[in-house]
């Protein structure tokens, strides 16, 4: 006896709940992932969403309290091009590995109504030559799990 | 030396031309001595190939800076060991490792088969060396690992920090000897394909490969997760991050592959899949690599950023065509006859393993690549965290964890209520107890407490096999329990060795359970003689201790650790700087025990004000997943033993093949 409907059934099944699973995933936990250019000329469409933003440590913006352990700075572009601007950035927690005035990182968090970004995590990179991702020092609260 | 290393590569490169042309000549002309000449000729380019690496680790260890390489990836003062490491530390050296570990697999496969296979061997033989072309290729026309610089430095830029490190020395290797020995399945299913020897040798033939290939990538994800632990500092031991999970999804297939490949041997059902298995493992090995080193999806805008990155999807895109276009047309002499019978059975056990195993590479996968995509389609890069992994993948896990209990046991085809009955009382005893013991011992996590409870499912199911295989043999054959058991797991060691390797897998879902769910995390700053408590700990610091040498210096931290006022333990959380690179690195101070991991990191250190800077997590039962990758390995070992039934079987599929009990196609 061949039992090819229910052979089917069960794929149907397995694949639906798959996709299912995958499908409410992303809509829930993604996020734009942008440069400090893109954030910069459409911020006002991002106010409460989760989001990356990759630039660099503005010279002279950083402000790190060691004893509430508080970080702020500003996060501006790659390049000088014109007067300092950028996004102000406020960050709870440990100071990453290889933060510093003129680094780049990526900063992922929160834009809320202040004109802030509230981080939750900031990955630095440091200068090398083989694989960027695989010298990324990740600093941050992991929520959930 | 360096000039007789890129003549050794060029020479290289010819030869493998040579290889392939041959092969397919000899194989098509049914010509054994041009097969053989190109056989040698496969073997003249491994012997090359070591000249190259010869040449290369002698100008890593005489410091000859001249040479960019070597100016790039160590220094005057890096110690030996990761002097040699250095030769896989950077892009091009990894290139060409990879190469002699491909070229040195080629030899012994070529060496097993002197007298074996020789339909199949040609085009094994040209299959391994057109992957050999193309990283030679590579090596000789787009990144040369012998190019000198214009001017001698007088130092070279040293060994990036974070590799210099214990695990992730001995990482790199054990992940590339996992993704290279998956080509050698690949070759023999491509030279099946080609042939229409669709038989189960290719298949018994290419056991051991396929298992050593699942082996090291185990080795290669735990020693990865184990450096990330140790090392990067956040607590944990596994971030989805796109490199993790480029060697993650070759895992997934492999395992897959390991299990669907039974049910082929067994039912003869399931041949399409396994060649689709076998096919995807490698192009995922190809993938993985090409991900780690082209940086497509960690920047934010970057395919054009990556130099190798368009030849390794060039290279991709041959891959897949010629083999899934082989397959098509094959399919019709592939399809079996028999068909599941019962979804309570066996082979929907194994069916329902492969199809997670499947979702959770694809999901990987998709999420993954879903940057670069959806930048593509809708023109703005969208990321998924590991939360999306963690939703995804872990229902998935929980799934695999229970089959892990229910498939070694089921009865095939159709599985009555008595059988299962008998099968499954214990162990769902088993597991009821190890969920209420669990509850009882404060593990209050609703979806902890289901993984914990089919860990104890599995375990039961696990020693109720045991147990029931060695008292069969006690009572068949008057043995003591020690010589039934040692003569059990002896002369079935694919079976019980598997079993060995799934109470590892049960162990690591343990670690993996308790660290995610009742992990412990604070972050505080402290002068010196101040205390902070963490889960049970009390912590105090006491100050900072420095040392210094050429190489590095560092920032040690000490702080005490008591429980219920009695001191317990010193840890010495550090800060390190590397001199050359100008990097500091963080050395986590780990309290390992059975209960937890008592996990602490020295944050930053204010020398004005005083205050260090602590993170500290409490990790539970996390060392069994430790402890659990270890039984994984031994039981791998176990199934790789000398299996008397197997050669049996291999003997005589190979002799119902001669005798031409199947029919081959043209």
């Amino acid at each position: 006896m061949f039992k090819k409907s229910k052979f089917f059934f069960g794929v149907a099944l397995i694949v639906g709940a798959i996709s299912y699973l995958m499908y409410t995933g992303i809509r829930e936990t993604s996020l734009y992932y942008l440069t400090i250019e893109e954030f910069l000329a459409k911020r006002e469409t991002l106010a409460n969403e989760g989001i990356r933003v990759a630039g660099r440590v503005q010279a002279g913006s950083m402000n790190w309290n060691a004893k509430d352990l508080h970080l702020s700075f500003l996060l501006g572009p790659f390049k000088e091009n014109g007067p300092v601007h950028g996004v102000q950035v406020r960050y709870q927690g440990i100071l990453p590995d290889m933060f510093a005035e003129g680094r780049d990182v990526i900063v992922e968090g929160r834009y809320n109504t202040g004109a802030v970004l509230e981080a939750k995590t900031i990955m630095t990179s440091c200068p090398s030559k083989y694989e960027p991702e695989k010298l990324e020092a990740k600093r941050g609260l992991e929520v959930g799990g | 030396m360096t000039h007789l290393g890129s003549l050794a590569l060029a020479l290289a490169f010819l030869l493998a031309c040579y290889a392939v042309v041959t092969s397919l000549w000899g194989a098509l002309r049914r010509q054994e001595a041009w097969i053989t000449s190109g056989t040698h000729a496969a073997y003249a380019v491994f012997g090359c190939i070591v000249i190259a690496v010869a040449a290369l680790l002698q100008a890593l260890i005489i410091h000859d800076f001249n040479v960019e390489y070597v100016a790039s990836y160590s220094s005057s003062t890096l110690p030996f060991q990761y002097t040699i490491a250095a030769l896989w530390g950077g892009q091009k050296g990894s290139l060409l490792f990879w190469t002699f570990l491909l070229t040195f697999f080629s030899t012994i496969v070529h060496l097993q088969n002197r007298t074996k296979n020789r339909e199949l061997m040609p085009y094994v033989t040209a299959t391994l060396m057109v992957i050999t072309l193309f990283f030679l290729g590579l090596l000789c026309f787009i990144t040369p690992p012998f190019e000198r610089l214009s001017f001698t430095p007088q130092e070279g830029s040293d060994l990036n920090p974070l590799l210099q490190n214990y695990w992730m020395t001995i990482h790199p290797p054990s992940l590339y000897l996992g993704y290279v020995s998956a080509s050698v399945p690949f070759a023999f299913a491509i030279a099946a394909l080609v042939t229409g020897k669709l038989s189960d040798v290719w298949i018994r033939t290419t056991r051991r490969w396929a298992l050593t290939s699942w082996f090291f990538l185990s080795i290669g994800n735990l020693l990865g997760g184990r450096w990330a632990y140790e090392v990067l500092g956040w607590g944990g031991y596994w971030a989805w991050d796109p490199v993790e999970n480029a060697a993650i999804m070759p895992w997934f297939t492999a395992s897959a592959y390991l299990h669907s490949v039974m049910i082929q041997e067994k039912k003869n059902m399931l041949k399409v899949w396994n060649m689709v298995l076998v096919i995807l493992t490698f192009a995922l090995t190809i993938f993985g690599t090409f991900l780690t080193r082209s940086g497509v999806i960690s920047s934010v805008h970057s395919f054009t950023q990556s130099g190798l990155g368009p030849y390794f999807m060039a290279f991709l895109l041959l891959v897949l065509t010629t083999s899934l276009g082989l397959l098509i047309y094959r399919f019709p002499e592939l399809k079996s006859d028999n068909e599941l019978d019962s979804l309570l059975s066996r082979e929907a056990a194994f069916l329902l393993n492969n199809w997670v195993l499947v979702g959770l590479a694809f999901a990987t996968f998709w999420g993954t690549v879903f940057p670069v995509l959806s930048e593509w389609v809708r023109g703005v890069k969208i990321t998924v965290g590991p939360p999306f992994f963690n939703k995804v993948n872990g229902p998935l896990g929980i799934v695999l964890l229970f089959l892990t209990g229910v498939g070694p046991v089921i009865a095939w085809r159709r599985a009555s209520a008595k059988s299962l009955r008998r099968n499954f009382t214990f162990s769902l005893v088993s597991g009821v107890i190890f969920g209420v013991l669990f509850f009882l011992l404060g593990y209050r996590n609703y979806y902890a407490i289901v993984v914990l409870s089919l860990a104890g499912f599995v375990l039961g199911t696990i020693l109720s096999e045991f147990y029931r295989g060695t008292r069969a043999r006690q009572a068949m054959l008057r043995e003591n329990s020690a010589q039934a058991l040692g003569r059990l797991v002896g002369k079935n060691p694919r079976r019980y060795g598997g079993y060995v390797v799934h109470v590892g897998v049960v162990l690591i879902f343990i670690g993996v359970a308790g660290s995610s769910f009742f992990k412990i995390e604070k972050q505080i700053s402290l002068k010196p003689g101040e205390t902070v408590e963490v889960g049970r700990y009390t912590l105090k610091y006491d100050g900072i201790k420095n040392s210094e040498d050429a190489h590095v210096a560092s920032q040690a931290a000490v702080v005490e650790v008591f429980v219920g006022g009695r001191q317990i333990d010193t840890m010495h959380p550090e800060k390190r700087l590397y001199k050359k690179q100008n990097q500091p690195t963080t050395e986590v101070a780990i309290r390992p025990t059975l209960r937890e991991d008592l996990y602490v990191v020295l944050g930053s250190y204010d020398e004005p004000s005083g205050l260090a800077t602590l993170q500290v997590f409490v990790n539970p039962l996390l060392s069994w997943l430790w402890i659990g990758g270890i039984v994984l390995v031994l039981g791998t070992c176990i199934t790789m033993l000398p299996n008397p039934a197997e050669r049996q079987a291999l003997a005589l599929a190979r002799r119902s093949v001669e005798t031409g009990a199947e029919v081959a196609a043209d």
